[in-house]
């Protein structure tokens, strides 16, 4: 029997599928090769993380915090430190403050490492994907030898860290530091200055700016569409209105633009690391906290820059030892929508490429 | 000085709809009732010089009594920050939906609808979304039982085609 014309059918894709980058679920409604629509289905990483929260008190909720976006740990956890010093009104002494911009742009540079490493294999680069990951293995070897544990590395504390970093770390960093030139110009050369890549992701994907800012897109992706924005600038928490760095921003829109940001904010993340690592003083690494947290009633809302996005943490205290909410708002999760808004049209193959310019992380997305 | 016309338009707009304008921690915090909430929205969206038009969040929050619905706005072109806060009723909690005004608001509140069952009136899709659709409860209520043993007995059964 011949079948005139083509008719609409669905696949799944996920949640075991290699490149959702964990356990994502797509059903996907396509129309010969190319898609019509995409449903996503999250939920198979729910951990709950916000009702454990309420049975858990402050100090004791720190490690969950790693486990969000577990490529990235150390800024999660300073976002949810941040949110309780600030309802408490603690000040954090300054060597802490530095370890603290320290560990979190390094986890940047790693999360940002990763992202562009496994977008090129979802295109079958093997090269990039092999030397990410080997230039990402020294900032986990830094994170090692500091926490003892390379990516949830639970180090930030309520009011500071919870040691000092070793002796060697501090060479090492600046070794490492020195070297970043050199591989964000390998990085060009091999993936992003490729023809092959290039056709492969330039203008694809497009997501304009009002959709972006209609759809509540954060982070790096809604820099790559034209609206420059980092709440690190914005609204700086920390210490970071003492660095001197910009913010990145492209209009290109596409999968290449949102892959090609991430390589220049590695850039604007070494110009922090240097300058703390030029400035850090000598001193205490955490203030003196009571041994049991217990701030007084109110509510506070803190927002860092995650690199997947950005993070909120709504905290709201009844006075007692245990949190009465703790609301986690990451920017993964919010960032999912941006996936059936913009890849109408294009192929299954495009599908992957676009999902993987989007630098979801489960652990992120379904908390 | 920016902060000071935020306070004086969101003054003038709690007198509109009875709602009351609190400060916490340098942030303009307003309280209404459910049924004023897309009325205050779109006129926080345009405020002239000061318009709050990105919800940063949109989260539930149980108070034993009632719910909260919290909406935590910024802009993307300025340093102004408001919080929302509309309270509804925990016999019956409906409110008005966000997402004509943010298409984003679309997966923050199937979450809170999720996590504690709160109807968001004129919302397309409103289906549960971390938890499978057979579940029963909202976990984040504070009266949901954790009962381990009978849960992690329950299975979920698969739909055919699924």
């Amino acid at each position: 029997m011949i079948i005139d014309g083509t008719q609409e059918y669905s696949v799944n894709m996920g949640p075991q599928h290699p490149s959702t980058h964990g356990v994502f679920r797509m059903v996907v409604h396509l129309d010969g090769e190319v898609v019509t629509n995409v449903e996503p289905k999250i939920g198979y990483l729910h951990r709950g993380l916000e009702k454990m929260a309420e049975s858990r008190t402050y100090n004791q909720f720190v490690p969950y915090t790693d486990r969000l976006d577990y490529l990235a740990g150390p800024h999660n956890s300073l976002g949810y430190v941040q949110a309780v010093e600030k309802l408490m009104g603690i000040e954090v002494p300054e060597r802490a403050e530095y370890l603290r911009v320290i560990f979190a742009e390094l986890g940047r540079v790693a999360s940002h490492l990763f992202m562009i490493a496994s977008g090129s294999l979802d295109i079958c680069g093997w090269t990039p994907w092999s030397y990410c990951t080997r230039d990402r293995e020294r900032i986990l070897d830094l994170f090692e030898m500091t926490a003892g544990n390379r990516m949830t590395l639970n180090y930030f504390r309520i009011g500071g860290v919870s040691h000092d970093v070793p002796d060697e770390f501090m060479p090492a960093l600046k070794s490492f530091l020195d070297d970043m030139p050199e591989m964000i110009e390998e990085y060009y050369g091999i993936f992003f200055g490729n023809e092959i890549a290039q056709s492969r992701m330039k203008s694809v994907g497009i997501l304009p700016k009002e959709l972006a800012e209609n759809l509540l897109i954060t982070g790096a992706n809604l820099r790559a569409s034209g609206v420059q924005y980092d709440v690190r600038k914005a609204e700086p928490y920390g210490i970071y209105n003492r660095f001197n760095f910009n913010v990145p921003v492209l209009y290109g829109c596409d999968t290449y633009d949102r892959h090609f940001i991430r390589l220049l904010e590695i850039q604007e993340s070494r110009k922090i690391l240097q300058q703390a690592l030029r400035d850090i003083p000598e001193g205490p690494v955490v203030a003196k906290v009571p041994k049991v947290i217990k701030p007084q009633v109110g509510k506070v809302y803190h927002r860092v820059e995650n690199p997947k996005g950005e993070m909120g943490w709504y905290i709201v205290s009844n006075g007692t030892t245990k949190p009465a909410r703790v609301r986690i708002r990451t920017g993964a999760f919010v960032n999912v929508q941006m996936l059936p808004a913009i890849v109408t049209g294009w192929k299954i193959q495009d599908l992957v490429t676009i999902f993987a310019s989007m630098d979801l992380v489960l652990g992120e997305v379904d908390k | 000085m920016l902060n000071e016309i935020l306070r004086v338009r969101v003054s003038e707009l709690a007198d509109k709809v009875t709602g009351q304008v609190e400060e916490s921690l340098g942030v303009l915090e307003l309280t209404i009732n459910y049924p004023y909430v897309l009325e205050v929205l779109t006129c926080v969206k345009n405020f002239p010089d000061v318009p709050c038009d990105f919800l940063h969040d949109l989260a539930g929050m149980d108070l034993e009594d009632h719910f909260e619905v919290v909406y935590q706005l910024s802009s993307l072109r300025g340093p102004q920050r408001l919080r929302i806060i509309a309270t509804v009723e925990r016999e019956n909690p409906v409110i008005d939906s966000a997402t004509p005004l943010w298409k984003g608001a679309d997966f923050l509140e199937r979450e809170a609808f999720d996590m504690f069952g709160i109807q968001f009136r004129g919302h397309p899709n409103l289906k549960r979304i971390y938890m499978w659709d057979d579940f029963e409860g909202y976990p984040l209520r504070k009266d949901y039982v954790i009962d381990s043993h009978e849960r992690r007995a329950m299975m979920r059964v698969r739909k055919e085609g699924e």
